[in-house]
């Protein structure tokens, strides 16, 4: 009894100490916690930054065709509640600004960097709001759920992408681009905000998880080691055919005509 | 063949004696070393195929002097015994042919070359051995689990190689082996006449006759009659069996039902309804009906698509949609492809399998394409919970056209 007591006066001071720590940390929340807006205001200014550094970006690049107050114009749609998303997947991947005018727009080198694409974002989600993409860093997305993007994928994706991400043909010159060269933040703002012809695909239908369940997916297999050798473009039995008849046939047959001229 | 020599070298000196040619020409290779022996035994054979009477100078005319005599001597070899049959009328058509079976072969003359094909083919057939070795112990004590990383991406490359290594040394080698050091040889053999002779001919005939007759059909009438009711009647059994493919026998029901009732929830391949709620504008939804093997039901799949209320110019019967909700069978009315792949600013429907183009917003009208008429759309409301239900079934069949689909009738669904 003793000894159990003598252990139980020396933590007293630790439980005092817990207690007062406690304390204050509660007051300071209860009584001071206005205050934590103002270290949040650093966070604002750089995105009223940002905002300002992507309408000079704005003014300069996209005004022509997307009007100057993103109204849009003969050259463009109107902008506003687009989103911070669309532009992530339009100027990141390269699609903007256009080259020409076609069926769709094409997958170009991109002409603005990831900060600047940050700082346009911002512009827009800034005069209209829209759907925004959650924090998603293209290196950050290392690891998920393979087995459910895989089915989702399959579900919702592989009629247009093809089972590998290849990429697929649709009406009148439009296509489904390969998935391949798609980063991960293009990967999830195109199944959020649906581009050009491309379904949407809400958060009600997938869920952010989902989606980065899908998009990690899909980064996976577009990277994945080939077992087999060369994939032929990964289009299925066409390709594959093709060569089968082709060189492997005309390999036969050339080495049949060979052996009977040697003979 | 193919190394052009001096023939007459090649045979002056390879003239064995008679009693030598038959085990020479038909087992060379089981003579103790390979260069002398190979040449023997191909030269035995060319000189059985020449005249022994008197020697002809020139390649040209050797082949006109294969004659009679010959081959009946080759007592040995029963091939060359049918097959002289005809040699005697081929032989002046088959001149040049003749002469150039004769050709010796490097092998044939120089002891060295035969000893460097009896090289290769022994070295081909050590590869095989060792491929069949590597095969084994790659299968037995190679790590197989195949990984990006830390896997081992050569297993399957590993096992065909030594695959390779190992039928391929064995062909090739008997290949080489053939062609190199066995006797080099052409032998013509013609085919028998296909027809019976005239007097097999007429004792067959002969035989049915007297067959006929003693079986005492002709003369009882009876029998015959009796004969021909229950061997006859036969005929008639398949009969019925073709009823199966007419429609008398068909289930119908099959081809023309699908899994939707009026009622039956639209549910995601993961079994979760679908809620007005759920979908944005241009969004689509694999669909299944909510029923036991609902998703697993090949027939009811459905594509549910979302657009814009004054978007949607016309369906296919008035109240099946809801607010730019609509649904179609996702299965093209072609070949039954699935059609899922969905524009969502022009509203196209396209089936990949044979470009098949539908307008979505107009009663999946085919706009392009050999399907014969549009999908068939799935009348949809909202239960009280605010998810999607089936009015009922489709009322015509979905898929490809069958024999018995009438494209007139509605099937029976009340709307």
């Amino acid at each position: 009894m003793r000894t159990s007591s003598g252990r139980l006066s020396r933590l007293i001071p630790y439980v005092v100490v817990l207690l007062g720590l406690t304390l204050v940390g509660g007051l300071y929340t209860a009584f001071l916690a206005p205050q934590s807006s103002a270290t949040e205001a650093p966070d604002a200014g750089a995105q009223s930054m940002a905002v300002k550094a992507g309408r000079d970006l704005y003014l300069q690049g996209c005004s022509t065709c997307h009007g100057l107050n993103l109204e849009g114009g003969a050259g463009g749609p109107a902008l506003q509640g687009v989103g911070a998303s669309a532009v992530v997947f339009q100027v990141e991947s390269g699609r903007m600004p256009l080259a020409n005018a076609g069926p769709q727009a094409d997958r170009k080198k991109p002409q603005y960097s990831v900060a600047e694409v940050d700082q346009l974002a911002a512009y827009i989600q800034a005069n209209g709001g829209g759907p925004q993409l959650p924090s998603l860093d293209n290196a950050e997305l290392t690891d998920g759920d393979l087995q459910e993007g895989g089915e989702l994928f399959r579900t919702n994706c592989s009629s247009c992408h093809n089972f590998a991400g290849a990429g697929g043909a649709l009406t009148y010159g439009k296509y489904a681009p390969r998935l391949e060269p798609a980063s991960a933040r293009v990967i999830y703002s195109a199944m959020q905000h649906g581009p050009e012809q491309m379904p949407r695909f809400s958060d009600g239908q997938l869920s952010e998880e989902e989606k980065k369940a899908v998009t990690y997916y899909v980064r996976y297999i577009t990277r994945a080691a080939q077992p087999g050798g060369s994939d032929l473009g990964k289009f299925g039995p066409v390709p594959e055919g093709l060569v089968i008849w082709l060189v492997g046939i005309g390999a036969l047959v050339i080495a049949t005509l060979w052996i009977g001229n040697r003979a | 063949m193919s190394t052009p020599m001096d023939p007459q070298g090649g045979r002056t000196g390879g003239a064995p004696t008679p009693g030598a040619q038959s085990t020479g020409g038909q087992t060379p290779t089981n003579e103790p070393i390979g260069g002398q022996s190979s040449f023997d035994a191909a030269g035995s054979v060319r000189d059985r195929l020449r005249s022994p009477g008197p020697q002809s100078s020139g390649g040209d005319t050797r082949g006109s002097a294969i004659n009679e005599g010959d081959f009946e001597q080759s007592d040995s070899r029963a091939d060359l015994h049918e097959g002289g049959r005809d040699e005697r009328q081929l032989s002046a058509s088959r001149t040049p042919e003749a002469a150039e079976i004769q050709e010796p072969r490097t092998e044939d003359i120089d002891p060295a070359a035969a000893k460097a094909a009896e090289r290769l083919v022994s070295a081909l057939f050590v590869m095989s051995f060792l491929g069949v070795v590597g095969f084994i112990v790659t299968y037995i004590f190679a790590p197989f689990q195949y990984g990006v990383e830390d896997g081992n991406q050569a297993y399957t490359p590993l096992l065909g190689i030594f695959m390779m290594m190992a039928l391929g040394g064995v062909g090739a080698g008997a290949v080489v082996w053939a062609k190199r050091l066995m006797p080099d040889e052409e032998a013509v053999q013609e085919r028998h006449p296909f027809g019976s002779d005239p007097d097999e001919r007429s004792a067959t005939g002969q035989a049915l006759k007297e067959g006929l007759g003693q079986t005492q059909l002709p003369r009882r009438s009876l029998l015959r009659n009796t004969v021909l009711l229950g061997a006859g009647s036969l005929a008639l059994l398949p009969v019925p069996l073709l009823f199966s493919f007419g429609p008398f026998q068909h289930k119908e029901r099959v081809l023309r039902e699908t899994s939707w009732r009026q009622g039956v929830r639209l549910i995601r391949q993961n079994g979760t309804p679908v809620n007005r709620d759920d979908m944005q504008l241009g969004g689509i939804e694999s669909v299944f009906p909510d029923v036991p093997r609902g998703t697993k039901a090949a027939d009811s799949a459905v594509l549910l698509i979302r657009m814009r209320p004054e978007e949607l110019r016309s369906e296919q019967a008035e109240g099946w949609s809801v607010d730019g909700y609509i649904a179609y069978s996702a299965i093209c009315t072609h070949l039954g492809c699935p059609v899922k792949l969905y524009e969502q600013q022009t509203h196209h429907l396209l089936c990949p399998c044979h470009q098949s183009t539908f307008a979505a917003d107009r009663g999946c009208e085919v706009l392009f394409g050999p399907a014969a008429r549009p999908l068939p759309q799935l009348a949809i409301s909202v239960d009280d919970e605010g998810y999607f239900v089936a009015q009922g079934d489709f009322d015509q069949p979905v898929g490809p056209s069958y024999w018995e689909r009438n494209p007139t009738s509605s099937y029976g669904r009340d709307v």
